[in-house]
């Protein structure tokens, strides 16, 4: 024991560690003894064995959080620290005095076989709000989007479109004028009338045979899909109400917040922002994210069906398109992904389904 | 904890003590998966808690010359800070709705505002962080803030790109040469030529992808494009592939970067002038890290991420090292002698990564 302590008794260190003077780096080997219900720091050095370099009440005295097994710091009421590698100590000190060990944060912390069900209850709260909140509040996003946000999204799309992949339509004259006419009868019936919907003709160039439409109603269709239909152009109308329905279900705007919301869902899971996997994790989510469901699309082939027959047309029009497609591409690529993709024999099936539940609906009414 | 010794022979026979990361990833799983479970519980509230728990798990794990680093933010503090920026967020967003006009105004203050919130988290992240009972400080100017970003923008986009790398040097001149220990400035001085060095192998390895990228892309052609606006027939094309594609070359290549100037950077620090850091990560090592760790993660439903930011950390932790040349002496902390109220800085810039 020491021969210069001032103290009535010397209790047993509670752990041993490093003690900083208020404000400064100098590190003093030191240890945490409580003597009569205060905490005081003696030294370890040693030319000054055993001297009080600290001392306080319990309530001056700030002892840091728990996380893991990092140094635990006990700041004294003159901001002089002692730190301890010795969290365990601590704690036991803590609980001797009837205090919580360690934080019920860290209690949780603590790998056990309970962790398994705090991963399940995780994942299964993730996709939850992936599959109930995050549409949610989708939904209410786009109810709230002023109707200068989609004019915002398509201006320019077109117009790079142009300078880039797309060159101007060739062709007939009449050819374009009858698949107008037909495009004016469906999309009178749609919602916001002809007014809304402007059709463009293109060339598609490497872009190939396609149809799409901007968010502010203006539809593309190149000439390789008018080729590839031949002369019916019943079925290009279908196409082309097929697009309609994106426009009319607003499904960018919803694709675009559903990107965003997954994104900031990867956010809040992942933590750590800032990594370089952390881009690629949110980046690569919402690029996920940016497809065309396949509710989207079924939507909007419903969307078809009703149009074709508003405009007194063939309904079932568009799952001819999926037959022209299905023949006519593979004839020239072994590489088309229709031929792989399980959805399109579906999708005809669901617009003959569908079709025929209008007709019948008809037929009652 | 032990401190890895390793000796680099660099000219003057100085030699260089290592980091070291001495968490793992089983504990630190434990503080992850709390931290997640509780953020999404409390719908997001939590994550202010949660950051500081993590924070300090990792600053307090990171060793050098056997001291560890600390984190001193408080989850209410972190919190605050959130609800202002985004409180800031939801009214800009209401007067663009009510008044598009308006936009015309909000815009240029939003951009003006940018680099006081940028120089405001590095002051924070500064303040909140110390090593041996001595706190950092960050010292730099809104002016300094402006010209390292805007000027060093403008010059990045009037140049084509060409300047790239001086709006680089100045934006780390920035960050490094106001940054402060205690009362030790720090001060870093990167060659030019470095910069460029790194934009070209980054360019390079970009260029490279790209060339296979569109082969396979032409290879494959024959379906539809799919920007992001437009739907085809609801397809999978090749362009989704495209652009996977496109963002897995983006990412090689930022990676390459991203390793190569952070050794240029560090290892042109200097701290009071006379000790010397060093960073010395191996490219493609970094690279193949960080890819393998966004892909194991995805593989295991997440779970797997502490996994993975323990491993990061405890790479970038080993590469870096520090000099000392002499004695370090006693540094007396000057934010909390000099009365600054650290509780009373509340914005923290997400996603800088500043200290180890």
């Amino acid at each position: 024991m020491s021969t210069v302590s001032t103290l009535a008794s010397d209790g047993p260190a509670i752990a041993a560690g490093l003690w900083h003077p208020p404000h400064s780096s100098r590190a003093i080997p030191a240890r945490l003894v409580d003597i009569g219900g205060s905490l005081t720091v003696l030294s370890d050095e040693d030319d000054e064995k055993d001297k009080r370099l600290a001392w306080g009440i319990r309530s001056d005295i700030e002892i840091s959080p728990r996380v893991g097994s990092v140094p635990r710091r006990i700041v004294f009421g003159n901001e002089s620290v002692f730190e301890t590698r010795d969290n365990d100590a601590v704690d036991a000190y803590l609980q001797g005095r009837g205090e919580k060990r360690s934080g019920f944060v860290h209690r949780l912390e603590i790998v056990r076989p309970r962790m398994i069900a705090f991963a399940v209850a995780t994942i299964v709260l993730a996709s939850v709000i992936y599959h109930y909140a995050l549409p949610g509040l989708v939904e209410v996003a786009v109810l709230v989007t002023p109707p200068v946000v989609p004019e915002i999204m398509s201006a320019g799309t077109l117009k790079t479109l142009d300078q880039t992949a797309l060159s101007p339509s060739k062709l007939p004259e009449d050819r374009r004028k009858d698949i107008s006419d037909r495009f004016e009868k469906i999309a009178s019936q749609a919602e916001g009338g002809a007014g809304r919907y402007k059709l463009n003709f293109r060339d598609g160039g490497i872009i190939g045979p396609n149809a799409f439409a901007l968010p502010d109603g203006n539809l593309v269709l190149t000439d390789q899909l008018v080729d590839l239909a031949g002369n019916d152009t019943e079925m290009i109308t279908a196409v082309l109400g097929h697009e309609i329905g994106h426009v009319e279900y607003k499904h960018s705007l919803r694709q675009l917040y559903r990107a965003a919301g997954v994104a900031g869902l990867v956010m809040l899971i992942a933590g750590d922002v800032g990594s370089g996997v952390q881009d690629v994790l949110t980046q690569g989510g919402g690029l996920l994210a940016l497809s065309y469901s396949r509710s989207a699309e079924a939507q909007a082939d419903r969307r078809s069906v009703e149009l074709m027959q508003a405009a007194g047309m063939d309904p079932t029009a568009l799952s001819r398109f999926f037959d022209t497609l299905e023949t006519k591409l593979n004839d020239h690529s072994d590489t088309s992904m229709l031929s792989t993709h399980p959805g399109t024999p579906e999708r005809k099936q669901a617009i003959l389904d569908y079709a025929r539940e209008l007709r019948d609906k008809k037929v009652q009414s | 904890m032990a401190v890895v010794e390793k000796s680099y022979p660099v000219g003057e026979n100085r030699s260089f003590q290592c980091a070291s990361f001495g968490g793992n990833a089983k504990e630190y799983f434990g503080i992850w998966i709390v931290n997640v479970l509780l953020t999404i519980v409390t719908l997001g509230v939590y994550s202010a808690w949660a950051k500081v728990r993590r924070n300090r798990y990792f600053y307090g794990n990171t060793a050098l010359l056997g001291h560890t680093f600390e984190y001193h933010a408080k989850g209410k503090q972190i919190f605050i800070g959130r609800l202002i920026v985004f409180g800031f967020l939801i009214v800009t967003q209401i007067v663009t709705t009510v008044a598009p006009l308006a936009a015309l105004i909000v815009t240029p203050l939003l951009i003006l505002a940018f680099p006081w919130f940028l120089m405001r988290g590095l002051r924070f992240n500064a303040r909140v962080t110390s090593y041996r009972n001595v706190r950092f400080d960050f010292v730099g100017t809104y002016g300094g803030a402006f010209k390292a970003i805007f000027l060093g923008g403008l010059v990045t986009i009037f140049s084509v790109g060409i300047l790239a790398p001086i709006a680089a040097r100045w934006f780390y001149r920035y960050v490094f040469d106001n940054l402060r220990y205690g009362d030790r400035p720090f001060s870093t001085n990167p060659t030019l030529g470095a910069f460029y060095k790194a934009l070209g192998v980054a360019i390079a390895v970009a260029l490279i992808g790209l060339v296979v990228l569109a082969g396979l892309a032409f290879a494959i052609s024959g379906t539809s494009p799919e920007a992001a606006m437009s739907g085809s027939m609801g397809r999978v094309s090749v362009w989704h592939w495209a652009i996977i594609g496109f963002v897995i070359v983006y990412a090689v290549a930022g990676l390459f970067y991203r390793a190569m100037v952070r050794n240029i950077v560090w290892s042109a620090t200097m701290i009071d002038r006379r000790h010397s850091l060093l960073s010395d990560l191996s490219r493609r090592r970094y690279a193949w890290i960080a890819i393998s760790n966004v892909i194991v993660t995805f593989a295991t439903l997440g779970l797997m991420r502490p996994w993975a930011a323990v491993r990061l950390q405890r790479y970038l932790a080993e590469h870096t090292a520090i000099h000392v040349d002499g004695d370090i002496g006693v540094v007396i902390d000057q934010v909390r002698s000099s009365g600054g109220v650290i509780s009373a800085e509340y914005l923290d810039v997400d996603g800088f990564d500043f200290g180890f």
